[in-house]
């Protein structure tokens, strides 16, 4: 009777714990498929070459992570600006995630979808040697996010430490475009 | 020709930011003093602290995660260096109206939670930060009495792992208060990290 009585009182328990588990499982299925969602975890120096490239593209490398307010409320500000230039060839648009690696599944990806974030994305895993990559990215960088770098053939135009808003980003934007 | 314009007008603004950045103090400058309510509610000034060599001047704040990964050692730098002279100062820079985790209550309930040895300070105003050029949470600057000046002999990070204090490889701050309690200047006086930008209305 006993065990009975235990299994009774645990089964609807390990039904939750099961189902939970479960969604969670699901959900990451459905972040991975799709390419939305895709992540590059890199250190500083895949990064770096990332951006760049000797193709005269103009690259806008946004830093920011699922934590930072600012950052969180500049991105929908830099995806409708993207919309109005992704079809140009000679200009591309980078996220890069500060998060930890270990958020990547359970919170960037997510936010990624859910702000439905349609650009190329990396995750810069690369905690160790901020004082080299910081002032590598650009001299002027306090190490404060959100901050846009706007580089092209390896050649930095502009830096941003901080927000910037859908008329100053399309300004600097077609200014390096012109 | 409008592109020339627009880049020149450009460059005007990064100029002018550039020179917004350089205030602040430098490696080498005297640092202010400041009368700031503690979250006992009484007041805390350098000046306070006649026996200190220096002190550990940390911008911190309560909802930053890079500022509450680094608590515990915030916590062990005071344990450590306030007996030999150099004791931590924290100080919240952020405006609760933009971000009401920083509050002055959230930050005594904080203090408490995690029993901060150590005064944590209300820049009430947003006066005291931007002398210090203080950028982001948490941004430290350890300060060496010389005469009556509190001179700036570190600016930067804790160590180099907000994400594991073990794997932490350089302890920026312990080895520049080391090398001051040894009667030297730190080998490095300047680091950079990532952090909360500093919440202002």
């Amino acid at each position: 009777m006993r065990p009975n009585r235990l299994f009774t009182l645990f089964l609807p328990l390990a039904l939750l714990m099961v189902s939970c588990t479960n969604n969670t499982k699901s959900d990451t299925s459905n972040a991975e498929s799709t390419p939305l969602a895709e992540v590059k975890v890199v250190q500083y120096e895949a990064l770096q070459a990332a951006y760049s490239k000797q193709d005269n593209v103009l690259y806008v490398v946004n830093f920011w992570a699922t934590w930072c307010a600012p950052c969180v409320k500049e991105l929908p500000d830099f995806m409708a600006v993207n919309d109005t230039f992704k079809k140009k060839e000679n200009y591309h648009m980078i996220l890069v995630s500060l998060d930890d690696v270990n958020n990547l599944e359970t919170g960037v990806k997510p936010m990624i979808k859910d702000l439905n974030l349609a650009v190329e994305h990396y995750l810069l895993d690369d905690v160790t040697r901020m004082n080299t990559w910081i002032p590598a990215i650009h001299p002027s960088w306090q190490g404060t996010i959100p901050a846009t770098l706007f580089i092209r053939n390896g050649k930095a135009l502009h830096f941003e430490g901080g927000p910037l808003n859908k008329t100053a980003l399309t300004g600097l934007i077609q200014s390096f475009l012109q | 020709m409008n592109a020339r314009i627009k880049l020149l007008a450009l460059l005007v603004a990064l100029a002018t930011s550039s020179a917004l950045m350089a205030q602040g103090y430098a490696v080498g400058d005297a640092a202010t003093d400041f009368s700031l309510k503690n979250v006992d509610g009484k007041k805390v000034s350098l000046a306070d602290y006649k026996q200190a060599k220096g002190f550990i001047v940390v911008f911190t704040c309560n909802h930053c995660p890079y500022a509450v990964a680094y608590e515990d050692r915030i916590i062990a730098l005071d344990k450590k260096y306030k007996p030999l002279g150099y004791p931590v100062i924290a100080i919240n820079p952020n405006d609760p109206a933009a971000q009401p985790k920083d509050s002055y209550e959230a930050m005594q309930a904080r203090a408490k939670e995690k029993a901060f040895t150590f005064p944590y300070l209300f820049d009430d105003g947003q006066t005291i930060y931007p002398q210090y050029g203080a950028e982001k949470t948490p941004h430290v600057f350890v300060l060496k009495k010389t005469g009556n000046k509190q001179v700036v002999k570190y600016i930067g990070a804790i160590d180099n792992n907000y994400r594991n204090a073990t794997e932490a490889t350089e302890h920026y701050v312990a080895d520049a208060v080391d090398a001051l309690l040894a009667g030297k200047e730190p080998v490095v006086s300047k680091t950079v990290a990532i952090g909360c930008s500093i919440k202002v209305k």
